[in-house]
């Protein structure tokens, strides 16, 4: 880490072992700060996996431990999708558990023995120490000021963006991929400075890393690629670029052709062929290079043109030829909805209906980053004025990241780091030019900007803004304001972050928290004690049938086989589920025979007014079943005529008869007064004779109605349908044969 | 399997002492407990401890049920005791009563049938049939003609001797099995000359269920009508010809038995041995005791009765481990399946023959088939007692949950449904074969190979030559 000749040059006369103290301190405060910001969930609730996904991680980790890495690598998961099964070790990033299973062994080799679950809660809040340190890195290569990398690691330390992925519980990908991403960046950015094989190849390792870890390295993928464009385009074509460049794809290609999941994909999709043409180009452009040298100039401009287009041409008819051939995967539905937004919508609802795939409210770039995101075009303007390669960077990446940022919820989580560097360099540039004590005087000018003219070689290329004029702040007061200004911008902030992360990203979300009228907290865990009965009262291979948003969850916390789960690896069988739960028992009990279904489980809000339950989220499971099966599943006939969702009186009969709608509300009105059965999240007054389910029998609900499972009628022992049968039981006798018009149905044997 | 084998000497052992196999408390329902003299040689047989006197020719061995006799209306009577079973199986002759009281109600008769109790039952166009024997019959699809009354006559195969103006004494030939692929139970060895009497019973038509069967169907030239309105003319047919089922049998998804017969009248001692004319004036021999016999003997279980011993599935690959019954194949691994049936007959466990039109087979399934495969006799694993049936076949190329099924549900036996259940992985990632073996790859391989020997060769090169003299060269340029 080379912190620059210009830092000691600046700080020349100063201690500069005190300040490196001081830099370390500082770093290891901040790294206790980021940590301990994430700890309110597990202070509050207890050490506790969130939400969904992390369970599926959690359980994946438990499975490596147990079994070690070869057998995790091949390892077929038969208790999800029943039945078709998952191919777990190739469809999963391996990253993570990994990092978790080194540490667990690497632990229990220093005789320390931590259970598996504490290592996969404090993983993210671990890894965010070192992504405040990776941030501080690699603001530290755009600027001399280290002032800047420090405010740099703070802000990525406890800005909610990230945070909001990496409390404590929070086992997810991103818990680690930040961190390498932030850190692939700076071996980049070195790499690219030195021109160094050996950074470059460190590079193309944290890459490999980061693409083991999480499917967000596609983002750096296109990243380093345009940066290179952009610096050619800029004529900024240099031997360093060259080396670092081809180096990192080169061995990062072969890095991330490592992992399973990933495999051909680099070279057979179109999210990677602009890694691939730029590599291409470099080449060319090495070569053009060396002819340039060889030969005469006037030669050169003919070969040039020949040459740069019939390579282009010859590029391009390959890459249109090998598409349409199939060799180069089309752009994937991911992939457009980041284009066009509503796209998903029309075209793949499975994505759209994911609440983190939604276009990004603008409050919420406030929410999340509060005054950085308005110090973000100051840093970027900075940048500008300098404009070295590695700022062209903040620029491309500030660009690139903002637009996906407003495109997709989650990915602002990759535009935080970013931000985190664009806000440190403009703060750390005003509080530099306002913190210094001495009022320049007129005769420094000249020597100023002399040395200035010695140090910086750097903006030759740059632009013509960046010869600024000499200016100083001479009075104390403006200098107290500005300084006073930005010190409660900055306290605000923290109180802001802190505010955020305490209230919006520390629960659970397995366990609800809510006030009591004394303000005493009140937990309800209906989750956990469903999943618990399952665990304890059903069959170890006793198939759950849910929507796929609690399959993780069953598979982790109740341990049982589900059909579909959170990786939406197969629409057409989590369409079958939707049809399963959108149609009239007849037709959903053949499907869940089929599929073996032992327990169906389904989330009610209604009692307890919880809003995200499956009547809300239930036209979604129609719009995925309509997906596939358009002539038996239509969203239309779910709303009343007048186009209202309903569930009281003047529900459609479909609704009312589906199964979804029957098993939310059997036996609700037993709870009120006749009459008197309210839904509290729709606000309605239910109908008054509830629903009867004739294929399924009751088997448990949650303290709060908030789950409810259902077991799965066998066939009836006398060949009778459910139906009749359920009848017979409550007395109703079968009618006599009347006259039967028509003619008389015979046995035929 | 040695302790699973020892464990069936075991069932074997207590199977003995009661001849059926699901229980010996048999609970005899009838109006007049006085009444079951009528039926003494019937229900002597049940009992019987010693060979039945009338067949010298065919040995029947001991029965041994323990009989209980109540009235319909008894308060004593109860089908289920602290929720089980009281008795294992239930003979409902005909009673007089509108209703059979509250001990003896469809629900109830259904929950027996539920708990694997059977039910032999008996009608009579004497007496109309009972309410709550209407609504069971009416939930097992089993019709009966209208307002509870009806008589099956043929005016051509009638007892000359006996019913000669009636013509509802019906002489049927003995009942053999409907189909060729259906073992026949209820006929077989019937001499040419004897006849079943099917004296005043009535018809009920079946629907069109697989759990129904009829065992003695009318002759093509019976009806049903109702002789106390109907006894001018036939408006409103009931049914007639072989829709009309004589006796019936329903065997429930739990295998539990339900047997109906049209005339409790063909049980009673004077048919078993009544001398009958056929209406072409021959005198012949009733089948009757035999056939009550035998019906009972399927309807509580002593027939028809299959066993799965054991199923054992392994791998049947060259060096491959020979564990039994694993938990989860690989794709296209080579598999052998293999399962032990007995059947029961009377008094022993002998080795499952399939009938001669039939087969067994076994599905190899993750939500539709992906194998149907006839399974083979397999001598070397089959015993006196039990036959082994087994299939060697490749499983398919796609992972999954997967079940070998067997689903052998054929009539009169009981239902062999066999559920077991494997997981099929993918290909480790070292179980392809190595790239060397692939002829494919070779060119590859040589590519890599020159690459790596141009490279050490270019490092050589470059090692050792010696630096150019800058001026040397530079002269050289001009």
């Amino acid at each position: 880490m080379s912190v620059d000749s210009l830092q000691t040059l600046a700080n020349v006369g100063k201690g500069e072992s005190t300040r490196t103290t001081l830099r370390v301190v500082i770093l290891f405060l901040i790294a206790g700060a980021a940590i301990a910001s994430r700890l309110f969930s597990v202070i509050r609730f207890e050490s506790i996996i969130h939400e969904f996904d992390p369970w599926f991680n959690f359980r994946a980790t438990k499975y490596l431990v147990a079994n070690g890495f070869y057998n995790f690598w091949d390892w077929f998961d038969d208790r999800t999708w029943h039945p078709l099964g998952r191919v777990t070790g190739g469809t999963l990033y391996p990253g993570l558990m990994v990092t978790s299973g080194i540490i667990y062994h690497a632990l229990r080799t220093l005789t320390i023995p931590v259970d598996i679950r504490n290592i996969c809660v404090l993983l993210a809040p671990a890894f965010s120490g070192l992504t405040a340190f990776a941030a501080y890195l690699l603001t530290n290569e755009m600027t001399p000021s280290s002032s800047a990398g420090l405010l740099a690691a703070v802000f990525m330390g406890i800005a909610p963006g990230y945070i909001s992925r990496s409390v404590a519980g929070s086992y997810d990908n991103e818990a680690i991929a930040i961190f390498l991403l932030v850190f692939t960046f700076y071996l980049w950015i070195k790499a690219l400075k030195q021109g160094s094989m050996l950074w470059g190849a460190l590079c193309a390792l944290f890459y490999g890393y980061m693409v083991a870890s999480w499917g967000g390295y596609a983002f750096i993928t296109c990243l380093l690629p345009l940066h290179a464009f952009v610096l050619i385009c800029m004529g900024r074509y240099s031997t360093r670029l060259y080396v670092a460049y081809t180096t990192w794809y080169a061995l990062g290609t072969l890095a991330s052709m490592q992992i399973p999941f990933v495999g051909f994909l680099p070279v057979k999709t179109s999210e990677h062929m602009p890694a691939l043409g730029i590599f291409g180009f470099l080449q060319l452009l090495a070569f053009l290079d060396y002819v340039r040298s060889a030969i005469p100039k006037g030669q050169y401009q003919t070969f040039l043109w020949l040459f740069a287009g019939g390579t282009f041409g010859i590029g391009l008819a390959a890459l249109v030829v090998a598409t349409s051939a199939g060799i180069i995967a089309p752009w994937g539905g991911r992939f457009y909805s980041l284009w066009d937004t509503s796209y998903a919508k029309i075209h793949i609802p499975i994505i759209a209906s994911v609440s983190e795939h939604q276009p990004t409210a603008w409050p919420a770039f406030f929410f999340d980053l509060n005054m950085l995101i308005w110090l973000l075009p100051a840093g970027v303007y900075l940048c500008f004025q300098q404009l070295a390669d590695e700022h062209v960077f903040i620029v491309v990446y500030a660009l690139f990241g903002s637009y996906f940022a407003g495109v997709m919820v989650r990915l602002m989580l990759t535009l935080t780091p970013v931000v985190c560097v664009a806000a440190a360099i403009a703060i750390s540039n005003v509080l530099d030019t306002y913190l210094s004590a001495k009022s320049p005087k007129p005769e420094d000018r000249l020597s100023d900007e002399a040395t200035d003219a010695a140090v910086k070689k750097a903006p030759k290329g740059g632009l013509k803004s960046t010869s600024k004029p000499f200016v100083g702040v001479y009075s104390i007061f403006s200098k107290g304001a500005v300084v006073g200004a930005m010190t409660i911008y900055l306290l605000l902030f923290v109180l802001h972050c802190t505010w955020v992360t305490s209230n919006a990203y520390s629960s659970p979300s397995v366990v609800l928290a809510s006030r009591l009228a004394d303000g005493s907290q009140h937990i309800i865990d209906d989750y956990r004690e469903a999943y618990q009965w399952l665990r304890q009262n059903t069959r170890d291979d006793a198939k759950i049938m849910s929507w796929w948003d609690y399959g993780y969850q069953i598979g982790g916390m109740a341990d049982r086989p589900t059909l579909v789960d959170n990786n939406t690896w197969n629409n057409t069988h989590i369409a079958t589920v939707g049809k399963a739960m959108s149609s009239r028992e007849e037709v959903s009990y053949p499907i869940m025979r089929q599929h073996e279904v032992d327990y169906v489980l389904v989330v009610f809000g209604g009692l307890l007014g919880y809003s995200g339950d499956d009547i809300n989220k239930f036209l979604w499971m129609v719009r995925i079943a309509e997906g596939i099966w358009p002539e038996e599943v239509s969203e239309r006939a779910f709303f009343t005529p007048r186009g209202e969702y309903r569930v009281d009186d003047e529900a459609s009969d479909t609704m009312k008869n589906s199964l979804m709608y029957k098993m939310s509300y059997y036996n609700y009105n037993t709870l009120f007064p006749p009459g008197q059965a309210q839904d509290r999240v729709r606000g309605t007054r239910l109908p008054e004779v509830g629903p009867t389910l004739d294929v399924l029998d009751e088997a448990f609900t949650s303290e709060n109605w908030i789950i409810r499972i259902y077991k799965v009628k066998d066939l009836d022992n006398v060949g009778r349908d459910h139906a009749s049968a359920s009848a017979f039981d409550r007395g109703i006798k079968k009618k006599k044969a009347t006259k039967k018009r028509g003619p008389r149905v015979l046995r035929v044997d | 399997m040695r302790s699973l084998l020892s464990f069936f000497a075991l069932v074997w052992a207590v199977a003995v002492s009661a001849i059926s196999t699901t229980g010996d408390r048999l609970l005899v329902v009838l109006d007049d407990v006085a009444d079951q003299s009528s039926y003494s040689k019937f229900l002597g047989d049940l009992t019987s401890s010693s060979p039945c006197p009338l067949s010298v020719l065919r040995y029947w061995p001991y029965r041994g049920f323990k009989l209980s006799f109540e009235t319909p209306k008894s308060e004593s009577l109860s089908l289920f005791h602290l929720g089980e079973r009281a008795y294992d199986h239930v003979i409902l002759f005909p009673s007089k009563s509108k209703g059979l009281g509250p001990n003896l109600t469809a629900n109830l008769l259904l929950q027996f049938i539920n708990a694997n109790g059977n039910i032999l039952l008996t009608l009579s166009s004497g007496s109309s049939t009972p309410s709550s024997i209407v609504s069971l019959l009416a939930e097992l699809d089993i019709q009966l003609p209208a307002d509870r009354t009806g008589l099956v006559v043929d005016h051509f195969n009638y007892d000359a001797a006996s019913a000669a103006d009636q013509h509802d004494v019906l002489l049927l030939p003995a009942p053999h099995s409907i189909r060729p692929d259906i073992k026949d139970f209820f006929g077989a060895g019937a001499g040419s000359d004897e006849v079943l009497v099917f004296p005043r019973g009535v018809g009920a038509t079946l629907g069109s269920g697989e759990l129904l069967m009829p065992i003695v169907r009318a002759p093509r030239t019976a009806y049903s009508y109702n002789p106390k309105e109907q006894g001018e003319v036939v408006d409103d047919l009931f049914a007639a010809g072989e829709q009309l089922a004589l006796a019936a049998a329903f065997q429930a998804r739990n295998s539990a038995r339900f047997a109906l017969v049209g005339s409790a009248e063909l049980l009673e001692d004077a048919w078993f041995d009544a001398e009958v004319k056929t209406t072409s004036g021959q005198a012949a021999k009733t089948f009757n005791r035999e056939f009550a016999k035998r019906l009972s003997g399927w309807a509580f279980q002593e027939i028809g009765v299959l066993r799965v011993n054991w199923i054992e599935h392994h791998l049947n690959e060259v060096g491959a481990s020979n564990e039994s019954n694993p938990g989860i194949y690989r794709i296209k691994n080579d598999v052998t399946y293999t399962i032990s049936l007995s059947e029961w007959s009377w008094s022993s466990w002998s080795t499952f023959k399939v009938p001669a039109n039939d087969g067994l087979q076994l599905e190899f399934s993750m939500l539709s088939p992906f194998h149907r495969l006839d399974l083979a006799l397999d001598p070397s694993h089959s015993t006196a007692e039990a036959a082994a049936y087994t299939a060697s076949f490749k499983l398919p190329d796609q992972h999954g949950i997967f079940n070998f099924k067997i689903n052998y549900k054929r009539p009169f036996f009981t239902n062999v449904e066999e559920k077991n259940t494997v997981s099929v992985r993918h290909m480790a990632h070292d179980e392809w074969p190595r790239s060397y073996v692939i002829s494919g790859a070779w060119p590859w391989i040589t590519g890599i190979g020159a690459t790596v020997a141009a490279w050490l060769a270019f490092c050589a090169l470059w090692i050792y030559s010696a630096p150019v003299d800058q001026k040397k060269k530079g002269a050289k340029k001009l």
